[in-house]
């Protein structure tokens, strides 16, 4: 009988639907791995295991008998504890107050005692075989790295059956993802189950006894982590893709370089990037999460201070903020990672997101052209194919796919002619995904210039004409031409994630 | 038709209460209808409803104005102390005045968007300040009566219609299509709605910000003066209420607090909401207590009806 | 240098309580007799409404909230004090257990209505603190005297010349030293500081709200209590001059209206600088409006101040 099961498990956002009838077993004494590109539905499970979500439909059993979790509360009462990728501390307590938040010994008063709690905290790092971190410093004050380590920490101090660890290693050092490989192989070793969630082969490799993997919400194979090559795991996460979803390649690029960036520095996340992007151009960018790709783009559209030199057609220029950045002087739009948080206003009608950001074209003697509005959101919604029942229907009643739509109306409505695009495929359905990329190319064909980050590495693969692969803030590789493949772009990700 | 009717708009539904209250005030008591009493009634809202401008436009873009009681008690007594009850001066000390107003408003806007203060502490702290400096430059003086022209102004009438009435539809007109027609307005709600998004689409947050403060300023020193001339004098204090009825007015009129949505045309309901029910007072022999309670159950039943979260739980319902 | 600012970012009440002792100096170097104690005696007596109040604040303010209806709350309680009549030691006990009882529960319905109506606290709060002063007026139509006499005298009780307001002031001092410490007060503080963290840490959004928001009732309702005895009136609309002294005291005392923070030792202090302000003002012979313009200053002054900080915090971290 195994420790954890999971019977065709469902849930669905909205029109996406994260798993789909996946099922799953692990047994005590492993550390089973699960994998799967971004938007498997790994995340999703981990959440159900948890309690911070409730499944649509299908069984969890915990040592053969049902198991279904009202709560956070009720999964850590079971013995599941996990470590959440997007990390879950209280920025305004003490290190020692997340560690054992809610489990704290109390004194007959009913009081917590900070000094108890950091004794605890210290003898724990020592048990764990780590350096202490100071248990009274807010976590607020902390690194990410240390935080994550604390998560891990936290995760660790009820010694639970179940350890869950998500994408735990993303901001460790080296010796510090050592020592919770370890961690994982001792747990293992006395009987209880870790599952474990990492994008880095190696770890897996070097921890897994079995692997998961999942691939568009459904469980593809549950194997033994020794009986699989990478290729295999490379290939059981891809699958087999619609060929059509990708339009035909044609080259556009031109001589001209539309950016030019030297040296673009952000703190420690982006440590001095120099490319060039040519009109015509659709320059990839590929790289794990935190690798500074994001700090890139913001940089760019003058939403993080950088230091390093910028070039726009040719001009030096410092970009002063987004507004700046969107002026017909720089001409550069950004379509943001988080589309509902960054894109577009939810509340507001389809009309008013498309005009946002290119108001000054329609305003005549300082009041709206209401018809001259009219023209740019009718041809905009046509051009694209929004689907909405009127340009007055509020952006955030759409389906995904058609909020997408709306921003890159927005952005094309300011008629910039380098568009910076940072995964625009996310959470989007398969149909607007192959529009996306045909406007991509055609945009390209007129003379646009984009650079593309996707987290969907064939993305990368079958519309960018160049690939920038990023690490630890530096580019560490640029891929074009035949050697551009999924599996290349994927391996030079990975293997540079394991060289620093 | 049908799906508005599910879902109507909480400014449709503020008109709905104030039309209502109206007319059930006056099945009670018939006198409440005469013309005279109606004008009376509008000229007392119109106040509320132009310091509410200011205050719309400030919530609408994500924040809030509590310095309006002292710019409103500083116009009010500069206004009459620099005036002398001469007409002559108030060429240049109305727009003397409004210009103060609205260089505290810049003030609130310098501090909240470029020092990132929260509004709330920033527009109290210069509340207390605009406070000190007037007591200290006025010494406590009381100030001499109002000169007849800002009375004529602020209480007089043409024919049958309040002069307030006339002001107060202009005022509302220009907003109205300031906020629907102009960039700034969208870059209000834009601001209002989603600082994070505004930013990355362009919206020049700072700027947007300080002009709503600065309008705020304005509307505030515009309706002290005004109500220096409706009571013939100005005395410390009289702007106190209306920090209370400006906000109240703005959430009655449907506006979220949060910011980003809500329109004056809802902000007119609530004054009218809140006037009519001050009518009451005198009808019912309540007394200023009764007022308050009633006041505070209509904006807590108003913002619940209006909640996103319960029009959620209806709409759910009602479709399945 | 540097350690300074790191002892003043992880005491956020250091900076205040520095500002408090150069104003204390300042008045004793003008005016030597300050620290006898019967001035000491006056001082936190007129400092102590405010505490009272701000500490209940300090607690919403970290649950992430804010609470105006406190003011209300303050003027009911002192109307309510004010129209006792003469009761005996009995129903003396019942009418103190009843008003903070009260408070607490007003409290409480605050929290409720924020957290199932999904509503914004401050128009909540508002909403209920036109009802609470409405209620105020109605028992009470005007300011009177006629707090029973028994209670003004229990307040005005000095044994060895050490006043009721101090020995508040310190069972205050002791009641939070443990209160700070419990599960009750941490999980507010996380709730304040995410609330999404926090539930996924198994903290409940409705149960910190109830306690927040009843703890700030509570102390509204013992401020009332204490004022209606300080000064033997009963007041149906005092409150308004104290919600905003509250939130500042809370501000200056260091606690961040972003939630996730509060000290009550900050905002004890905070209440200090703002009632001996007044002195200052006093003692320089300066317009008692200075006043005014000053703790407007101050409090400026140092929401500026924590914002910079914070800033520059942030882009530390990235």
């Amino acid at each position: 009988m195994p420790l954890l099961e999971a019977l065709g498990i469902s849930k669905r956002y909205g029109g996406v639907l994260a798993l789909n009838n996946m099922h799953f077993a692990a047994d005590g004494g492993e550390v089973h791995a699960i994998l799967g590109e971004n938007g498997a539905g790994k995340s999703t499970f981990i959440q159900i295991l948890a309690g911070a979500v409730t499944a649509d439909a299908g069984e969890l059993k915990l040592r053969g008998s049902t198991y279904k979790a009202r709560g956070p509360r009720e999964a850590r009462r079971t013995g599941i504890s996990p470590v959440f990728q997007e990390l879950s501390l209280i920025a305004d307590l003490t290190v020692a107050e997340n560690i054992f938040f809610g489990d704290e010994q109390l004194s007959p008063l009913g009081t917590i005692s900070q000094r108890d709690l950091s004794d605890k905290a210290t003898a724990l790092f020592a048990t764990l075989g780590l350096t202490p971190i100071r248990p009274d410093a807010a976590v607020r004050t902390l690194s990410i790295g240390d935080r994550q380590i604390i998560e891990i920490v936290k995760g660790l101090a009820t010694d639970p059956d179940i350890l869950i660890l998500d994408e735990a290693t993303s901001a460790l050092l080296p010796r510090e993802v050592d020592w919770l490989l370890n961690k994982a192989r001792e747990r293992a070793a006395a009987g209880k189950l870790v599952l474990y969630i990492s994008h880095r082969m190696d770890e897996v490799r070097r921890v897994a006894d079995r692997v998961t993997v999942l691939r568009n919400g459904e469980t593809v194979g549950i194997e033994a982590a020794a009986a699989l090559s990478d290729d295999d795991i490379v290939s059981m996460m891809l699958g087999r893709r619609l060929d059509r979803l990708f339009p035909e390649r044609r080259p556009t690029l031109t001589e001209r370089v539309a950016l030019k960036a030297s040296n673009l520095k952000v703190g420690h996340q982006l440590r001095g990037v120099s490319f060039e992007l040519h009109e015509g151009e659709v320059l990839g960018v590929a790289g794990l999460q935190g690798h500074g790709q994001r700090e890139l783009f913001m940089a760019l559209f003058g939403a993080q201070r950088a230091e390093g030199q910028i070039e726009v057609r040719g001009k030096p220029v410092t970009i002063r903020g987004p507004a700046h950045a969107l002026s017909p002087e720089i001409g550069m739009a950004l379509l943001p990672e988080d589309r509902r948080n960054q894109g577009i206003l939810l509340g507001k009608p389809v009309r008013e997101n498309i005009v946002l950001s290119a108001l000054s074209r329609i305003v005549k003697r300082g009041v709206v052209d209401t018809g001259a509005e009219r023209r740019l959101v009718d041809e905009a919604v046509a051009q694209l194919r929004i689907k909405t029942d009127s340009i007055e229907q509020a952006a955030g009643t759409l389906s995904g796919g058609n909020q997408q739509k709306v921003v890159l109306a927005k952005l094309l409505a300011t008629e910039a002619r380098i568009l910076l695009f940072f995964d625009p495929t996310r959470g989007v359905d398969v149909g607007t995904k192959a529009e996306i990329f045909t406007l991509m190319r055609d945009l390209a064909a007129r003379g646009f210039a984009i650079l593309f980050f996707s987290t969907d590495l064939a993305e990368l693969a079958n519309v960018a004409d160049r690939t920038l692969v990023m690490s630890y803030g530096r580019i560490s590789a640029i891929l074009e031409g035949a050697a551009m493949t999924e599996g290349a772009i994927l391996s030079a990700t990975l293997t540079q994630g394991v060289a620093a | 038709m049908r799906r508005w009717l599910k879902s109507p708009s909480p400014i449709f539904l503020a008109y709905a209460a104030a039309l209502l209250l109206f007319a059930l005030v006056t099945l009670y008591s018939p006198g409440f209808a005469n013309p005279a009493h109606v004008a009376t009634l509008i000229t007392l809202a119109s106040f509320t409803g132009i310091v509410a401008i200011g205050q719309t436009v400030v919530i609408v873009g994500g924040g809030i104005d509590l310095s309006v009681p002292w710019i409103m008690n500083s116009a009010a007594m500069l206004v009459t102390g620099l005036a002398h009850g001469q007409n002559l001066p108030l060429f240049w000390v109305v727009p003397f005045i409004l210009v103060c107003g609205c260089t505290v408003g810049i003030i609130n806007g310098i501090g909240i968007a470029l020092l990132r203060v929260p509004p709330i502490v920033m527009t109290m702290s210069v509340n207390v300040i605009t406070q000190g400096v007037l007591l200290i430059v006025t010494r406590g003086f009381p100030p001499p009566l109002s000169p007849t022209a800002l009375t004529f102004i602020a209480a007089g009438k043409l024919g049958p219609i309040p002069m307030m009435l006339l002001l107060w539809v202009v005022l509302a007109a220009v907003l109205v299509v300031v906020e629907r027609r102009t960039a700034f307005g969208r870059y209000l709600y834009a601001l209002g709605s989603n600082r994070t998004v505004a930013t990355l689409s362009g919206v020049p947050v700072v700027r947007t910000t300080i002009t709503a403060y600065a309008i705020s300023g304005v509307t505030a020193a515009l309706a002290g003066m005004l109500l220096a001339g409706y009571s013939r004098q100005a005395y410390l204090g009289m702007g106190d209420p209306y920090l209370f009825t400006s906000i109240a007015a703005v959430a009655i009129g449907g506006a979220s607090i949060l910011g980003g949505t809500g329109s004056y045309l809802g902000t007119i309901a609530g004054a009218l909401v809140l006037t009519i029910l001050t009518g009451l007072l005198p009808i019912f022999r309540l007394d200023i207590g009764a007022l308050r309670i009633i006041y505070g159950l209509v904006i807590l039943v108003t913002v619940f009806i209006s909640a996103p979260s319960l029009r959620e739980l209806f709409r759910r319902r009602g479709s399945r | 240098m540097t350690t300074l600012v790191t002892l003043a970012r992880r005491h956020v009440w250091l900076p205040p309580l520095i500002v408090l002792i150069l104003l204390g100096a300042a008045i004793g170097i003008m005016r030597p007799s300050t620290f006898a104690i019967d001035q000491i005696n006056i001082k936190v007596a007129a400092a102590m409404t405010l505490i009272l109040i701000a500490t209940g604040e300090t607690i919403v303010v970290a649950r992430g909230g804010i609470d105006l209806s406190v003011g209300g709350m303050l003027s009911l309680t002192t109307a309510i004090c004010a129209t006792r009549g003469d009761p005996g030691l009995v129903e003396s006990i019942f009418w103190i257990g009843f008003v903070l009882v009260l408070g607490a529960v007003v409290g409480v319905v605050n929290g409720l209505i924020i957290t199932y109506g999904k509503l914004q606290p401050f128009v909540v709060t508002l909403a209920t603190w036109s009802i609470l002063e409405g209620c105020a007026l109605t028992i009470l139509p005007a300011e009177t005297s006629g707090v029973p006499k028994s209670w003004v005298d229990a307040e005005h009780w000095m044994p060895g010349g050490i006043g009721v307001p101090i020995m508040m002031l310190g069972v205050l001092i002791l009641v939070w030293a443990r209160f700070s410490r419990t599960r009750t007060y941490n999980a507010a503080r996380a709730a304040g500081s995410n609330e999404r963290s926090a539930y996924l840490n198994r903290v409940s959004v409705l149960g910190t709200n109830a306690w927040a928001y009843g703890l700030a009732g509570f102390f509204a309702a013992a401020a009332g209590l204490y004022f209606s005895t300080q000064t033997g009136a009963g007041h149906p609309t005092v409150g308004t001059q104290y919600v905003l002294p509250a939130i500042a005291a809370v501000v200056i005392g260091g606690t961040s209206l972003a939630g996730g923070r509060g000290t009550l030792v900050g905002t004890i202090v905070g209440a200090f600088i703002l009632t001996l302000i007044g002195d200052v003002v006093f003692l320089l012979k300066l317009q008692s409006y200075w006043q005014w313009v000053m703790s407007g200053l101050i409090l400026m002054l140092v929401v500026i101040l924590t914002a910079l900080t914070e800033q520059r915090n942030a882009s530390g971290n990235g």
